[in-house]
């Protein structure tokens, strides 16, 4: 590291340029990660989050919880089978809400369950329903002006906000949850543990039920394509700026290894530039995003935590070192006698 | 002998040509002796001193560094070697253009893993103590070339190889060079061999060594 940190601070400007670059480019990648987390929870934070491990679906659904209609009666019965401590029915419908009798139309989406189910949600607010008539709504709500004990009246049937809970958003609308009484078809059985069902059934994971819920692959797929290029992207423009800064460095190359350096010293040298500037840029791309992150409204479908964060930085570490290997290629190639003036191949 | 090249052939094939670049030389030069290396372009002169610095093996023949032969040795060992035993003074200097002068010093010793121990003596007695924080680019062609005799001292080697070390100089600082390494090569007794191209400096060498066609033809 003796000659890469003196290197790195006489050639300062080509390195914060090219550190600029990273910066931004890491700064992209971890804002659409967190717009990528962001979007999936407003999309299917309820199914996400829901209590149980395995759904049950009709087969000719072919994976999409909307397109499975399951009668009231056979869904019971599954439930029965399964025992109704570990399984719950649930229907979902996308439905308009008016409030307070106001004319303003309020997208929901209403998840219908027996009352006293594990897919209740946990309430932040207010109390659990006690009849029919309450519902529970999930705390977005309240930006369209929804309050504790305000009148919801959804389709023909007028109901009572008792409580609030969050992190329960179906299809990028609130969800509200209600009493499954009066229903005649389901979409789905939520089971936790084992799932035993045969016949015109179809048992699933959470995991691959988001898959059918309406535009979550696509939204998932093209934000994923645009952090997929963003890292080759990032590998191509190491791999360039390294390329080229290696070949301007060939002769010095050339002398240290007449000098006696050796390749293994060379080699660490420029993976130690490679990782400190990657290090150092992706620290700053982190800290840029949170503050930015910081500056959006609240209703920005935008999630990001250290967590979350992890993933794509351990990632733009190993796509740093792959656009390092070329240059660490090529000097291993160089000659050392290519210090001698005319001697050179 | 601190250097022996015992009938060293480098043979370079193009296509179906084969053509030698150094025919059957054989050289033997004792510790504070300074060969000056003389003879026409394209005559093998830089090949002799790459094959003696270990920079390049030859095709037949063998080179003994210190009584050990070096030949069959791998890269790794060669490269050692000339860490260990060898310095270069280098036709245009070759300083690393990012490092002080001191540190184009200390590089040779943290190369060596020894501890760095400041070359500041051995600069100062070149006459450059109030460089040792200067780049490069901010000193002259002779100032650069006795940080490059200074370097190629730092690591106590048995023998200093220089190519055509006053290329870059005018004739009045290329002689101050010559005489200058002539100087170090005596007080510490080390082998050296010089090749040039320069008349004026050749009477600073003990020997002249004059080859033509890859052949020693005077000594
Ligand atoms: N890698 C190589 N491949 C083929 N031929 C080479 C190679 N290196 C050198 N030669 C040839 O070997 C011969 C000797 O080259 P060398 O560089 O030793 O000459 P020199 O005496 O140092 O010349 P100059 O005074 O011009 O530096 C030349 O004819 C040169 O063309
Ligand atoms: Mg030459």
């Amino acid at each position: 590291m003796f000659l890469a940190i003196r290197e790195l601070l006489f050639a300062k400007t080509r390195y914060i340029l090219i550190g600029l670059i990273m910066v931004l480019t890491a700064s992209l990648i971890f804002i659409i990660s967190g717009l990528a987390q962001g979007l999936s929870a407003d999309n299917a934070s309820s199914i996400q989050e829901l209590q149980a491990d395995l759904l049950i679906l009709t087969k000719d659904a072919e994976g999409e919880l909307t397109k499975s209609f399951i009668p009231m009666g056979e869904a019971q019965e599954i439930v029965d089978n399964q025992g109704d401590e570990h399984a719950s029915t649930l229907a979902i419908r996308m439905m308009n809400a008016t409030r307070n009798n106001s004319q303003q139309q309020l997208d929901i989406a209403m998840f219908a369950t027996e009352p006293d189910s594990m897919l209740m949600p946990k309430i932040t607010e207010g109390v659990s329903p006690t009849n029919q008539k309450q519902v529970v709504a999930d705390t977005t709500l309240k930006q369209e002006g929804v309050k504790l004990g305000d009148k919801l009246t959804i389709g023909e049937a007028s109901y009572t906000v008792s409580a609030f809970t969050s992190g329960q958003r179906y299809s990028h609308t609130p969800v509200v949850f209600i009493h499954n009484q009066g229903l005649d078809q389901v979409n789905a059985i939520a089971v936790q543990g084992d799932a035993h069902v045969e016949g015109s059934f179809d048992v699933m994971t959470k995991e691959d039920a988001l898959q059918g819920i309406p535009s979550y692959s696509q939204e998932q797929a093209s934000l994923n394509m645009m952090i997929i290029f963003l890292y080759v992207i990032a590998a191509f423009v190491l791999a360039v700026f390294f390329y080229v800064i290696t070949l301007q460095k060939r002769e010095q190359f050339g002398v240290l290894k007449a000098l006696g350096a050796n390749n293994s010293y060379l080699i660490q040298g420029l993976m130690g530039q490679v990782v400190l500037l990657a290090v150092v840029c992706i620290a700053l791309g982190a800290a840029i995003t949170v503050g930015i992150g910081a500056l959006f409204p609240s209703d920005m479908p935008f999630h990001l935590e250290l967590v979350t964060m992890l993933k794509p930085a351990i990632i733009m570490m190993i796509v740093s070192f792959i656009g390092a290997l070329l240059s660490l290629y090529q000097v291993t190639r160089i000659d050392p006698i290519e210090a001698i003036e005319g001697a050179a191949a | 002998m601190t250097l022996i090249l015992d009938h060293v052939t480098k043979t370079y094939t193009d296509g179906p040509n084969r053509f030698n670049a150094l025919d059957e030389v054989s050289l033997e030069v004792k510790s504070g002796e300074f060969i000056a290396i003389v003879g026409p372009s394209g005559s093998g002169k830089s090949t002799m001193l790459s094959i003696a610095g270990a920079l390049l093996s030859p095709t037949s023949g063998n080179v003994l560094l210190a009584g050990e032969n070096i030949t069959g040795l791998s890269s790794k060992e060669i490269t050692k070697r000339r860490l260990e035993k060898i310095g270069f003074v280098f036709q245009a200097a070759h300083l690393v253009p990012y490092l002080k002068v001191k540190d184009q010093l200390n590089i040779i010793q943290v190369l060596a893993k020894k501890r760095v121990k400041h070359g500041s003596d051995l600069l100062t007695h070149f006459g450059l103590q109030h460089r040792l924080n200067n780049y490069p680019n901010e000193l002259s062609g002779g100032q650069r070339q006795r940080v490059a005799i200074a370097r190629a001292l730092m690591n106590d080697p048995q023998i200093i190889l220089a190519d055509e070390p006053t290329a870059s100089l005018d004739s009045k600082r290329g002689q101050d060079v010559v005489k200058l390494l002539a100087g170090e090569i005596k007080d510490r007794n080390k082998a050296g061999i010089m090749v040039t191209h320069d008349e004026r400096v050749l009477s600073y060498a003990d020997r002249i060594v004059t080859i033509r066609d890859g052949k020693i033809v005077k000594d």
